[in-house]
């Protein structure tokens, strides 16, 4: 396909369409219109919500240090495992994958100088640290006891704690800011690739961000409605989920999970598409099956919607929709299936540099599978109405969101870093880090597997005084702390890097991407010259596929448009 | 006369102009191309089906008894 | 939203502004949609709490809704989308005395639309909290009046910008947006009037 150098139907334009570069502070750095700033924004903010939020597990597993513990009050352990839970899912997982990784990474990706709506993506994100005040808040008056999935009656006007309305509050605007995020992007993805980007042309991460954006539009507007019933049931008495006056608590059930499943995919999702950019460049190979990773992508967010009642198997609902659910779930392993194949191919016969990026990519596919195969045993219906509610649940999820997403996460960090600061992590202390992490996260959920199998309920803060269970439980506590330690590694690292780190330069892994044709950190305008797209970014043996990119890193070239900007337009951001 | 009928009257009437007014409309407009284009006739589409109901209402077919007056 | 014409040529702003406003024509869509997602999940609370008894109002006894009155409205408000669609129309025929006349039309229309919702809630036997009917009829019908009651402020603005030519012939996606959310909130009242006046 021919690249028509008639840019005018872009929206970048030949000539580019940039905002002046702001100069005071906290136009810069505090209330920025750019995307780069507010993906270091997010990266902050959900950094510090991980740490409150570790340390509810670490209290959490520090009261199931011994059967009967009185570390904590039994409300305070509800209290600690409900906040854990929301803020690891709300606060930090989905905004670090979608506001922050999205973000930074995805405009560079496609050759934009930004997303559509600027200012609206300054406002997403500033509406995320006041939920977070409010999640974690609530502790002030009495927080949340029902878990993550806040269940009526437990959650409802007669017996939910005080902070369950602010629960209610924090989750609904945090919802707003990724519903707010997901439109921006894709308005962004749709309509503002360079000139030459087919969709089949696109790096795997936007076609995964993409499959994100439209799952978070879509699914996180259906929570709202959740929310707000549950708000006015609290709030002003109005009957959606009290049974004296006619409402159902299963219809809570069926609205959380109807987002919530969704959502499950929207934090795994941007982890794949991380996964997807990392396996190729360290395995110097195209990735194998391209366009069945991208393709999955969307079948499996198209699915994700079908799948919902498999959280709800123990609610009472009839045999025959549990089954249709079941054949569903069953289904949606299948797509997930061929990226595992596909990224595990990519490997074969490929020249392997073991970074520490590549390092927790590939932990991903270890732990992550395993969480997946446990996924696919919980979606038999006759396995799952014994395992629903015990341990297995929180072995199988947290095998799939931290061995899935966090690993990811780490991943993407220890890959882009080098482009975000312009600064090389310590590869030495990175390994450290992924060793520690690894060694401790399996054996802190592993043992949570057998501990599900023997009966031993989620959420509760005393268990049987059996030796099995206090062997297993201490296992695990200990192991959660290891676990924490490692973090610490990781945060002198990064610490110490934007210190003394040795300097990045443009592409220090030899990546193929857009985002590595450029310098690191990248100027405020991105690119120069839009560049031209001639084929996907994969392919090794062949020269990069880009053109206009010749001034990119050669800075007495700065075209006079972007030095001058185009001052005299009295542009509102919102253009 | 009842307001019951006046109701009836001016829910027919009033569905038969404004849904004769939005098909004209949509056939007007039928060859128009773009995202802006194709939503506006489905919004018209719909408006045009929304006055169906009404009419069907107002005439008994559909929906429950019209109670007689106001509630 | 205000377009600031810039000093350069009206070459060069036209292309650019075509470019932006399909951006926001295709943010202000998926918005439309995550907005139809929002009243969607009531509406599926709606139809399971009604599924779950076994009459309809709840709890027995209580008056059912006044179709005829409803009726009425619905063709109020859909009357308003038909002025609002010639209303645009005219705009862009560059006949602004005939867009003001179909805008006021519009916006009396759907304030008619509004006074006769709160007639129907004042004559109404139940109340918002005493039943799932109630819950759910006050619950979807209010968001979606409060939907209604945001576009005619809305829709007055845009009368308000256009009086001061902040608009032109070429350039007025915020008229294109207004009309939009007009139809979008007209075609929500379609879905609850048959909902819940001719289930």
């Amino acid at each position: 396909m021919s690249i028509s150098l008639a840019q005018h139907h872009h929206p970048q334009g030949i000539d580019g369409h940039i905002h002046q570069a702001p100069t005071s502070f906290v136009r810069k750095y505090v209330f920025s219109i750019d995307h780069k700033i507010i993906g270091i924004q997010y990266f902050v903010t959900t950094g510090i919500f991980m740490a409150i939020a570790g340390l509810l597990a670490e209290v959490i597993r520090t009261q199931l240090l011994s059967p009967n513990a009185q570390f904590v009050s039994p409300d305070t352990f509800n209290e600690a495992f409900s906040v854990h839970g929301s803020a690891m899912v709300w606060l930090v997982i989905i905004p670090m994958l979608t506001g922050a990784f999205g973000n930074f990474v995805m405009p560079l990706q496609i050759g934009a100088r930004d997303v559509a709506f600027p200012w609206l993506n300054m406002a997403s994100f500033w509406m995320f640290p006041p939920a977070g005040l409010l999640l974690f808040g609530s502790f002030v008056i009495g927080a949340p006891q029902a878990g993550w999935t806040e269940y009526p009656p437990i959650s409802g006007p007669q017996y939910g704690p005080p902070g369950t309305t602010m629960w209610c509050m924090a989750i609904f605007l945090v919802g707003v800011s990724s519903t707010l995020t997901g439109i921006n992007f894709l308005v962004t993805m749709y309509k503002m690739r360079a000139p030459g980007m087919t969709f089949t042309r696109m790096p795997l991460f936007v076609w995964a961000q993409m499959a994100t954006a439209i799952l978070s539009m879509i699914a996180t507007t259906a929570l709202a409605g959740a929310l707000l019933a549950l708000f006015l049931e609290r709030v002003f008495g109005i009957p959606f989920y009290d049974p004296a006056r006619g409402g159902s608590p299963i219809l809570w059930q069926h609205m959380f999970w109807f987002y919530s499943h969704p959502a499950v995919y929207i934090m795994i999702l941007p982890a794949f598409g991380i996964i997807s950019e990392i396996f190729p460049t360290f395995a110097r190979k195209p990735i194998f099956g391209y366009k069945a990773i991208a393709f999955s992508s969307m079948a499996i967010a198209l699915l994700s919607f079908m799948v919902w009642a498999h959280h709800m198997f123990t609610s009472g609902l009839s045999p025959s929709i549990e089954v249709a659910f079941m054949l569903l779930t069953m289904v949606i392993a299948v797509p997930t299936g061929i990226k595992i194949f596909s990224w595990v191919m990519t490997l074969f016969g490929g020249k392997i540099h073991f970074t520490t990026a590549m390092l927790f990519a590939i932990g991903f596919i270890i732990t992550f599978l395993c969480g997946g195969l446990t996924g696919i045993y919980l979606a038999a219906v006759p396995v799952d109405l014994h395992l629903h509610g015990t341990y297995f649940i929180v072995a199988h999820l947290h095998y799939v969101l931290f061995g899935g997403s966090v690993m990811g996460i780490f991943a993407g960090l220890y890959y882009w870093w080098p482009k975000m600061t312009g600064r090389m992590m310590n590869e030495t202390l990175g390994k450290w880090h992924f060793a520690l992490l690894f060694t401790a996260f399996n054996l802190t959920f592993m043992p949570m597997h057998f501990l599900g199998i023997m009966g031993m309920p989620r959420r509760v803060s005393f268990y049987v005084n059996d030796p099995w269970f206090i062997f297993w439980n201490e296992l695990a506590s200990i192991a959660s702390y290891a676990m924490a330690g490692s973090f610490l590694i990781f945060l002198y690292n990064a610490l110490s890097s934007l210190k003394s780190g040795a300097l990045a330069g443009p592409n220090p892994w030899g990546a193929r991407t857009l985002e590595w044709q450029i310098p690191s950190p990248p100027h405020y305008y991105n690119f120069k010259n839009i560049p031209a797209v001639y084929s996907a970014p994969y392919e090794f043996d062949k020269p990069l596929p880009y053109g206009n990119l010749q001034d990119e890193l050669d800075d007495s070239k700065v075209p006079p448009q972007l030095l001058h900007g185009h001052g005299e337009h009295a542009h509102a951001g919102a253009h | 006369m009842d307001t019951s009928l006046i109701e009836h009257l001016i829910a027919i009437v009033g569905g038969v102009v404004v849904g004769g007014s939005a098909v004209v409309a949509l056939k007007n407009d039928w060859s128009a191309t773009g995202l802006d284009g194709n939503v506006t006739k489905i919004m018209l589409g719909l408006m045009a089906f929304g006055c169906l109901l009404a009419i069907l209402a107002a005439f008994g077919v559909l929906g429950n008894p019209i109670s007689k007056g106001g509630a | 939203m205000a377009v600031h014409v810039a000093a350069h040529g009206a070459d060069e702003v036209d292309h650019l502004y075509a470019e932006t406003a399909d951006l926001r024509l295709t943010g202000f869509v998926l918005f439309l949609i995550s907005d139809v997602v929002l009243f969607s999940s009531f509406i599926f609370a709606y139809l399971y709490l009604r599924h779950s008894v076994p009459q309809w109002p709840w709890p027995p006894g209580t008056a059912p809704l006044d179709t005829a009155f409803a009726a009425v409205n619905s063709v109020v408000l859909f009357g308003s989308g038909a002025t609002m669609h010639f209303a645009l129309e005219n705009w862009k025929h560059g006949n602004r005395s005939k867009w003001f006349g179909w805008l006021i039309a519009t916006i009396i229309l759907g304030s008619m639309f509004l006074g006769g919702q709160a007639y129907e809630y004042s004559h109404i036997q139940a109340t918002w909290g005493g039943s799932i009917f109630g819950a759910s009829f006050f619950t979807l019908t209010g968001m979606h009046g409060f939907h209604v009651f945001c576009g005619v402020i809305y829709l007055i603005i845009l009368g308000l910008q256009t009086s001061q030519n902040v608009y032109t012939r070429q350039k007025y996606f915020g008229l294109v947006a207004g009309t939009l959310y007009w139809h979008f909130v007209d075609v929500i009242w379609v879905a609850l009037f048959f909902l819940f006046y001719l289930l």
